[in-house]
């Protein structure tokens, strides 16, 4: 097979994946709306199910281009939605309550209607990023953005299950208050350590590619400001007991400053990481 | 003065400083930085043009309040760091005794067997004594966990003042030339000779990799050291790290008098030369396009980075004053009263930006310590686990900690319900 048909392959898997992520939260909807146990339980296995199809899609578009999938926006915002849905599935088999799909879904849905939008053409390297640290820097980024993107969706969870204290059928299938703010600070606390990461490896590569390993351009400022934003968040935490609702918010926030570092600055901001 | 410093060295104060420090760099993203003062106030209104200029916003993070405002920020980490080590090695020495834990642990299950169910929750040393409690059996696990958010303030003030000192004492040049060109680097005792420059093209056009071979030479001493540097591969010579910043063309001027050649230069676009022998007399290269076309806005443009259609946009000046423009394409000429100018022999030049800052290596050691901080922080959660023995002969479990309370209490009483299950099924 040639890299077109492989590319072939890859445009037919993440429009799949697309209409299984949009079904997923469909399903999702209708489970909270019409309370009922069936729709849930579908929506969990197409959930997973699209994941395993969108890391076929990676993996045979990374074979097609002949490297790495993370160069460009449209890499990098599937490959953004595949780290949520990474995250999510790893978070639920650890806390193990399905409705966590019900706040993750929506999230990965738009950052893949987002994905779908952009040019999907594969475009050769230039120089500055051919480079070992591509992998690395980009791969952590979207551990962290994923992880970030879960503490967003079980955060939103805990302010909405606070609206809905009468319902049953939400005190029983949404954890207590408790268990969603440990698993937000979980979350954010993964994201972090990543995010971190990524700023370390990201400086390094920078180093090398452009002399210098800290230059104050927009994507790197905006990288601060979100490590600053969960930094605040950690300490408020530990050190002052901010936990609950106030976490929550924060958390919202951080999130809001992710998606802005990440397309709000690539797209309103120019400056040396335009191409990412 | 006490109350200063514990104004300064507090956690209010730090997230204070944290505050402003994102509304700093939120301004230095969005407002354009390092422009003219009459950018801001043509592009701006000329009362906030003038305000961003006043408050130095058109340079925030080279600016006086910015450099305070870091300077107070590491203030705040080294005094929070200072305050909180004796803790800490207190802590760390005494700490974590069965007396202590018994007071501030939880109780959480009955077990008939602690000390297997310590040892299957990751207690790999358990002390055992007897006190004012009675008989007891006590284990702590992970105690450097209680180190990974100091150390994660240290390194990050290790990494500011790396990148503090490297800001002011790193040397940066930039050398730029052809292949053959030697140029002095900057007040250096360095000179830098280009010996050649490939720009390697894929098939389709677009380039691959920039690669400079250079030799640096040290002009008191003589001795040499040659490498190559191409992008993301940068090479140290005489301590200095060379890197492969950009490209552009070049191409030789030649002016003729009548039939005699009376002056060359090589020209890098954007580069002039004047004509020794009229005074006032200059031309520049402005611009070179291997494939010259005519844009649709009527602007010169090249089609590929092949030489099929090789052209110099050039700028004439007599006097400082522009005397014309135009594109001159490979055979043409400039002639202006009995001289004659021709560019010749098209070619890439390289731009190697050469750079020494002693202090990166301490920001990289900061960074590394932050990396490794936080590891220790979130997944090396300090525990204690401890039991005392009841009248009957079983024992009451207790759990702390302070990071993972819940989880780890939850982890405790589900294994022990597990070993219950376990010794259950055995029994049967």
């Amino acid at each position: 097979m040639n890299s077109d048909q492989f590319l072939n392959i890859e445009n037919v898997l993440f429009t799949i994946v697309m209409a299984g992520y949009l079904l997923s939260m469909i399903l999702y909807v209708l489970f909270f709306v019409l309370k009922k146990e069936k729709p849930g339980k579908w929506a969990g296995m197409i959930a997973a199910a699209s994941f395993v199809l969108h890391t076929a899609a990676l993996i045979v578009r990374g074979i097609g281009a002949g490297r790495l999938p993370l160069t460009n926006q449209y890499e990098f915002a599937t490959s953004f939605a595949w780290g949520i849905c990474a995250c999510y599935l790893v978070f639920l088999w650890k806390y193990r309550f399905r409705a966590l799909g019900a706040f993750v879904m929506p999230v990965i849905f738009l950052v893949i209607g987002y994905a779908a939008m952009q040019s999907r053409e594969v475009r050769e390297l230039m120089p500055a990023l051919r480079s070992n640290w591509l992998a690395i820097h980009v791969s952590s980024a979207i551990v962290s953005y994923g992880a970030f993107g879960v503490s967003f969706a079980v955060s939103l969870m805990f302010l909405i299950r606070r609206k809905m204290a009468g319902s049953s059928f939400w005190q029983e299938h949404i954890p207590e208050e408790k268990k969603l703010d440990l698993i937000s600070y979980r979350a954010v606390s993964l994201g972090f350590m990543f995010l971190t990461f990524v700023m370390v490896s990201g400086a390094i590569w920078a180093e090398h590619a452009w002399g210098s390993y800290w230059s104050w351009d927009p994507k790197e400022t905006w990288s601060l400001i979100t490590w600053i934003i969960y930094a605040i968040y950690l300490h408020l935490r530990i050190s002052k007991g901010w936990k609950g609702k106030s976490a929550a918010v924060f958390a919202v926030i951080g999130f809001v400053c992710v998606i802005f570092t990440y397309i709000g600055v690539n797209t309103l901001i120019p400056g040396i990481h335009s191409y990412a | 003065m006490k109350k200063l410093f514990r104004i300064l060295f507090s956690m209010r104060s730090a997230l204070i400083l944290l505050g402003i420090l994102v509304a700093a760099c939120v301004a230095g993203s969005v407002i354009p930085q390092g422009k003219e003062a009459s950018f801001y106030l043509t592009e701006y209104s000329q009362k906030a043009g003038g305000a961003i200029l006043a408050l130095g916003l058109d340079d925030v993070f080279h600016c006086p309040w910015f450099v305070v405002l870091t300077g107070f920020l590491c203030l705040n980490l080294l005094g929070c760091s200072l305050v909180r080590f004796p803790v800490l090695i207190r802590q760390t020495r005494s700490g974590f005794t069965p007396e202590t834990f018994l007071k501030k642990g939880e109780e959480l299950c009955d077990s008939t067997d602690p000390e297997t169910l310590f040892a299957h929750c990751g207690f790999r040393r358990l002390y055992k004594g007897e006190n004012e409690y009675g008989r007891y059996i006590y284990g702590v696990k992970n105690k450097a966990g209680i180190w990974g958010a100091w150390l994660c303030h240290l390194g990050i003030l290790i990494v500011i003042t790396g990148f503090g000192l490297g800001q002011m004492k790193q040397v940066q040049y930039a050398v730029y030339g052809v292949p053959g060109q030697t140029k002095q680097i900057g007040d250096t005792k360095y000179e830098l000779s280009i010996d050649d420059f490939d720009v390697s093209l894929r098939d389709d056009a677009t380039v691959e990799q920039y690669l400079a071979s250079i030799t640096m030479r040290d002009t008191k001493t003589g001795g040499e050291m040659s490498g190559q540097t191409s992008v993301n591969h940068p090479c140290t010579l005489f301590g200095l790290r060379c890197y492969q910043n950009s490209t552009g063309w070049a191409a030789d001027a030649q002016i003729w008098k009548e039939d005699e050649l009376i002056q060359e230069a090589v020209l890098c676009a954007g580069e002039y030369v004047n004509v020794e022998d009229k005074d006032g007399l200059s031309v520049m290269l402005s611009a070179f396009y291997p494939d010259y076309i005519q844009g649709e806005d009527g602007m010169p443009q090249t089609a590929s980075p092949q030489m099929n259609n090789p052209a110099y946009l050039y700028r004439l000046y007599y006097q400082n004053e522009l005397l014309g423009m135009n594109i001159l394409k490979a055979d043409e000429a400039i002639t202006v009263d009995a001289y004659t100018i021709i560019f010749t022999d098209p070619r890439s030049y390289t731009l190697i930006q050469i750079k020494r800052d002693p202090f990166t290596p301490i920001a990289a050691l900061g960074a590394l310590i932050v990396m490794i901080a936080l590891i220790l922080a979130f997944y090396l959660r300090t525990a204690e686990a401890g039991a005392v023995q009841k009248e009957d002969g079983t024992w009451k479990v207790f759990g702390y900690s302070r990071k993972g309370g819940a989880e780890f209490a939850g982890m405790l009483k589900e294994k022990q319900k597990e070993l219950e299950r376990g010794s259950g099924q055995e029994a049967r």
